[in-house]
């Protein structure tokens, strides 16, 4: 029988995890930021100004664009949060510690990254403006070219553990963490998380170009609650390549969550360091990149990794 | 509430669900709305799969209509002339033979649930029902799979090569060619400029 949280406690878990996830996503993008432009950083400014922020987009007067599809709108951020939230209840922190554990862990898993693409083609595609639909056609380009090879790098991990399940693929690093056994596996990952979550230099369906792109037209409450959303995937991805990649909770001397706690944080220290050093990329150079060679070197990884094992 | 009686509520909000939505299809006025009824009618069919213990199947499911739907709406737009989708059209063609054709298929297809012999001793969720089905895909099934995985990807192969034989600037055989950008080239008549 497989592993599942009561109800009320997988929703007081997720959401704690949600909200406290996004919190340290807002203050890491502070301190990373400030210390690649070299501003000076205040602990006033790093623990109040997400919360200031925030305050100041739920007060803000909602703005609307003309014959819009006002339930589309709506359903687009909640949809994004509540995939990212799916994601999350999926990482285990330790053996019996997990939300929801089940036989087909991974398949939920990609299936909640697959649907992010209709979460943002939707919120590009419902204000009924030109830059948000742009930036809703470019996240399809992205996501259906970073959809196989994200597919094939997770699937590699599930070789050595014979199994679907998150548990099994982070239990079946005991011996050596799937970084070691598949080096191509984390980068590959590392490249199509950014792309899932546009953050950085993949942020084109939102990005500056664009005038905001797909959230171009947003205001107040529904903006806040598409950044918020789109940090919590930053979150799960990261969460889920500690998992899968990384080790989750196998390390000496700590215990198990602050090992996969660490692990967590360290890769959103990457992902977030890498929004602010990289420059964004353009679209066609990113589906070429994908095609070409992200998914030859997914195959290598998965066939590699495949032999290892026979 | 009990897990039996959780079953039965999912039950209904999927199956009630996925006949609302697949109705809204051809209700709605926009092809992108449309492909998103159609994919929530699929996600909810998936639901009721995982409900009847084929987890991956329901999953995969709806892991692939995701990007279909997806494509469908975009490859829409692209070849109906109303630009992203956004201006209101009908769904649906040749009204009264539709209506007629749509409710024969869901009477003949929903007469099947009351004229088929159920089994009514039922069967104990089996443990490995991921592991036996991956068994039966790479094994006794496994031509089967691949003849059609093959079939598969050939058409559509051949579909993007008929579709693409014809471009904007002419046929693709004959040399298609983008006009120039210098507007002294450009013959006005829109013939093709002589180089």
């Amino acid at each position: 029988m497989r592993t599942y949280a009561s109800p009320e406690f997988a929703l007081l878990a997720v959401g704690f995890t949600m909200v406290v996830g996004i919190y340290v996503v807002a203050m890491l993008d502070h301190v990373v930021g400030g210390r690649v432009a070299a501003r000076p950083l205040l602990w006033r400014e790093i623990v109040a100004g997400p919360a200031r922020s925030a305050a100041l987009l739920i007060v803000q007067r909602r703005m609307t664009t003309e014959r819009t599809d006002t339930p589309g709108w709506m359903l687009a951020p909640a949809l994004f949060a509540a995939l990212a939230a799916t994601a999350l209840a999926l990482v285990p922190l330790g053996p019996d510690l997990v939300v929801a554990d089940p036989e087909t862990g991974f398949v939920v898993f990609s299936a909640a990254i697959a649907f992010v693409m209709i979460a943002v083609f939707l919120h590009g595609w419902s204000p009924n403006s030109a830059l948000p639909l742009h930036g809703a056609y470019r996240y399809a380009a992205q996501a259906l070219s970073f959809q196989i090879p994200f597919l094939l790098a997770m699937l590699a991990t599930a070789l050595p553990a014979e199994s679907l399940s998150i548990v099994e693929i982070v239990a079946a690093q005991e011996s050596a963490w799937n970084v070691v056994r598949q080096p191509l596996g984390l980068p590959i990952y590392l490249v199509v998380g950014l792309a899932v979550s546009f953050w950085g230099p993949l942020n084109l369906p939102d990005g500056a170009d664009l005038a905001g792109g797909t959230s171009a037209e947003d205001s107040g409450i529904a903006r806040l609650l598409w950044q918020a959303a789109r940090a919590a995937m930053l979150v799960a991805i990261a969460a889920m390549g500690a998992a899968g990649f990384l080790g989750g909770w196998w390390g000496p001397w700590l215990s198990g969550i602050v090992w996969m706690l660490l692990k967590t944080v360290a890769l959103l220290v990457l992902l977030i360091a890498a929004g602010h050093l990289l420059a964004r990329v353009r679209i066609e150079r990113f589906v070429v990149v994908a095609w070409v060679l992200l998914i030859p070197l997914a195959l290598v990884n998965i066939f590699v990794s495949g032999a290892f094992l026979l | 509430m009990s897990e039996e009686r959780l079953v039965d509520v999912l039950f209904w909000v999927f199956a009630i669900g996925s006949v609302v939505t697949g109705y809204r299809v051809f209700r709605t006025d926009s092809m992108v709305r449309a492909a998103f009824y159609l994919l929530a009618s699929f996600a909810a069919v998936g639901g009721i799969l995982v409900l009847l213990g084929a987890e991956f199947l329901g999953m995969v499911l709806i892991l692939m209509m995701a990007g279909e739907m997806l494509v469908m709406a975009i490859v829409m737009v692209m070849f109906m002339m109303n630009p992203a989708g956004l201006n209101p059209m009908w769904m649906v063609h040749q009204h009264r033979i539709a209506v007629a054709a749509g409710v024969v298929a869901f009477l003949a297809i929903a007469s099947l649930g009351f004229l088929v012999d159920f089994p009514d001793q039922p069967n104990a969720r089996p443990e490995l029902a991921t592991e036996q089905l991956g068994i039966e895909l790479l094994g006794d099934s496994m031509l089967v799979f691949q003849t059609a995985g093959v079939a598969l990807l050939s058409t559509m192969a051949g579909v993007v090569v008929l579709a693409s034989r014809r471009g904007r600037y002419g046929i693709a055989d004959e040399g298609s060619e983008e006009p120039p950008l210098q507007p002294d080239e450009v013959d006005l008549l829109g013939e093709e400029a002589t180089p």
